[in-house]
């Protein structure tokens, strides 16, 4: 007997673990409230960029991070053989810019930690850097350059996901408005609207931002705040903008149809996912400073999304230990989309009983007091 | 109960904590463990702040409608020009006219280069700058940088993010003792053991940011460090006992016994 396994929230995590679980011969069934992909995962630029986005110490956020992207290259052939649609992934490799020699001993302190991990990185200035990426502003001193890291259109991804975890047979219920867990102790029943019941014997939560709201349920602390990131789009030759491009205000996100992603301006507004002048006008005023040519455009789109953010930045990821049947994953804050696989697979692991994954250490969905 | 203010360049500050902005989680933790923090004083590294418009900066435009003096930082300058020259950058901004220098040239210890430091000093403190120098826990060292102009002097307890403590609390009381500009201990502290002790040992303040940003629960560890502050501050002001081999009966009892 296949064992039943209800999913809470239809984002990239929870639409990714059914799609690994489906694999591995459970059956699965995910419950969203309003629709797949509907909200962060949909907003995302869809960067694959861990050693850009943790220029810190090599804790276990860099080791999810850095290993979820070693998978990408199978992971999303695989997404993409199964549902048989196709979706951007570019090795593009990314420019962290830096405006000040000052910049340099910081670049050198991520590179001499970054390369033990076996990343490949290149410190690159002066004529090399706009052969490489001819755009770039003549005010930029100096770069990394990472070949690795990579992205995906992530709209497309998520849309993929979906459409393979269909044809595993998956079953997907969209637009239940409310999802309430009424048991998860004895066997898992969650109730939506209209009093329509979902069973089975394990629950995992992929709630996202919204994972807050089940403090009282399960009776722990769930510190994760929704933060808006808003985003604005141009449309550019293709092929002008060759690399991603990360620095301290922002990042570039070249896409193949010609769209530049521009983002992202971060702020605390609740739930609230409208996009605010403010907000865009802090990208546009700042972009030019990167690629002067955008001083004379205008964007073409522009969106907001709500990103999972943790009280201590890392995701929860795991069995609750006081109901092994429930399982965590959410709280990936700005890196749902790169994490996507590496979380897919160690929530498959937990519920095979397989040996835990080690960095999942840091990611106790019961460690907050 | 009467407590003595911080006062430096003039300048009277209402806390003790001078509280970094760089590696917290996400921008409502940041938010939230300042304003636990009481910190008054902000500091950011230069390098990193979108100086054209600085209330468009991806850190400093979350921090909108609150009130600080702002301590912008050399961080990365590998020499006293270097540092000079952001330096500058900053307060033609008209972010603030108050710097910390920070010079380092190892990227792994990022220890402060002494020399460079001094050097430093005294070209921005002759510019009229309020000049706040992180520096080795070297007692010369420290008079010398508070000869040159340093409104206050900030010798480190450990290296930058290591959460160590105060390896050389001998030092410390030493640059205390000594000081007639405010010490503030900037670097390396770990917990609120670490704050109290810089207190008890006659620091006037101190600068942290990694302790706070990385702990599990930031907003709460803010919270910690201002009430070790302000527990070590009232320890050196209240003058600790003399340590001592034996035990002396607290009850005091054998006054009263008659004979």
């Amino acid at each position: 007997m296949q064992e039943k396994v209800l999913i809470l929230g239809g984002g990239v995590i929870g639409l990714a673990t059914a799609f690994e679980l489906s694999r591995r011969n459970y059956d699965v069934t995910v419950l969203e409230k309003t629709s797949c992909g509907g909200q962060a995962s949909g907003a995302a630029a869809g960067m694959l960029a861990p050693y850009s986005e943790i220029g810190e110490d090599p804790d276990d956020f860099f080791k999810l991070c850095l290993d979820s992207l070693r998978m990408y290259k199978t992971w999303q052939a695989d997404v993409k053989a199964i549902s048989k649609l196709d979706f951007e992934y570019t090795e593009s490799g990314s420019l962290h810019a830096v405006y000040h020699d000052a910049d340099v001993l910081a670049l050198e302190t991520r590179q001499s930690w970054q390369s033990e991990w076996g990343a490949e990185t290149e410190l690159i200035s002066g004529e090399r850097l706009w052969d490489m990426e001819p755009t770039l502003s003549k005010d930029i001193k100096a770069a990394m350059y990472y070949p690795e890291e990579s992205h995906v259109f992530a709209p497309d991804y998520v849309k993929a996901l979906e459409a393979a975890c269909r044809r595993n047979g998956v079953k997907i219920h969209e637009h239940l408005e409310a999802v309430e867990v009424v048991d998860f102790k004895q066997s898992i029943t969650v109730r939506a609207k209209e009093g329509k019941e979902f069973t089975g014997e394990r629950l995992i939560v992929c709630s996202g931002a919204w994972s807050n709201e089940l403090e009282d349920v399960f009776g722990i602390r769930i510190p994760v705040y929704p933060i808006r990131g808003q985003i604005c789009a141009y449309d550019v030759p293709v092929d002008q903008v060759k690399h991603i491009v990360y620095t301290s205000q922002g990042y570039l996100v070249p896409k193949g149809n010609g769209t530049l992603v521009n983002g992202a301006s971060e702020d605390i507004a609740g739930f609230k996912t409208d996009v605010t002048d403010k907000g865009i006008q802090r990208l546009t005023n700042w972009n030019k400073q990167v690629f002067p040519f955008l001083a004379d455009m205008n964007p073409f789109h522009t969106w907001a999304g709500l990103r999972p953010a943790t009280q201590d930045g890392f995701p929860l990821i795991g069995k609750l230990e006081g109901a092994s049947q429930v399982v965590f994953a959410t709280g990936h804050y700005r890196n749902g989309i790169l994490l996507s696989p590496i979380t897919a697979v160690a929530v498959a692991d937990l519920l095979d009983e397989k040996e835990a994954y080690a960095p999942l250490a840091s990611c106790k969905p019961e460690r907050f007091m | 109960m009467k407590q003595k203010k911080l006062t430096i360049a003039g300048k009277e500050l209402s806390s003790r904590f001078f509280i970094g902005t760089g590696r917290y989680p996400n921008p409502f933790v940041q938010n939230e463990a300042i304003k636990a923090s009481g910190a008054e004083v902000l500091t950011f590294a230069i390098r990193r702040v979108n100086l054209g418009a600085p209330n468009e900066d991806a850190i400093l435009q979350h921090l909108e409608g609150m009130s600080f003096t702002y301590l912008p930082n050399t961080s990365g300058a590998k020499t006293a020009e270097e540092a000079i020259r952001i330096a500058r950058l900053a307060k033609a901004s008209g972010l603030s006219d108050w710097i910390k220098i920070e010079i380092s040239v190892d990227e792994k210890t990022l220890l402060p280069d002494p020399i460079e430091t001094l050097k430093a000093t005294e070209v921005l403190a002759k510019e009229g700058f309020v000049v706040l120098p992180y520096t080795s826990d070297d007692p010369v060292l420290c008079k010398r940088l508070e000869e040159a102009g340093a409104a206050a002097v900030m010798p480190g307890g450990a290296p930058i993010g290591t959460g160590l403590g105060i390896l050389n609390p001998y030092n410390l009381q030493l640059i205390t003792e000594q000081a007639n500009v405010p010490i503030i201990v900037d670097a390396g502290l770990g917990s609120a053991m670490d704050v109290a002790q810089a207190m008890e040992l006659g620091a006037d303040g101190v600068l942290m940011n990694t302790p706070v940003a990385k702990a599990k629960d930031p907003v709460k560890m803010a919270s910690a460090m201002k009430y070790a502050i302000e527990a070590g501050r009232l320890s050196y002001e209240a003058g600790r006992i003399q340590k001592k081999k034996y035990a002396t009966a607290s009850s005091g009892l054998t006054e009263f016994v008659s004979k």
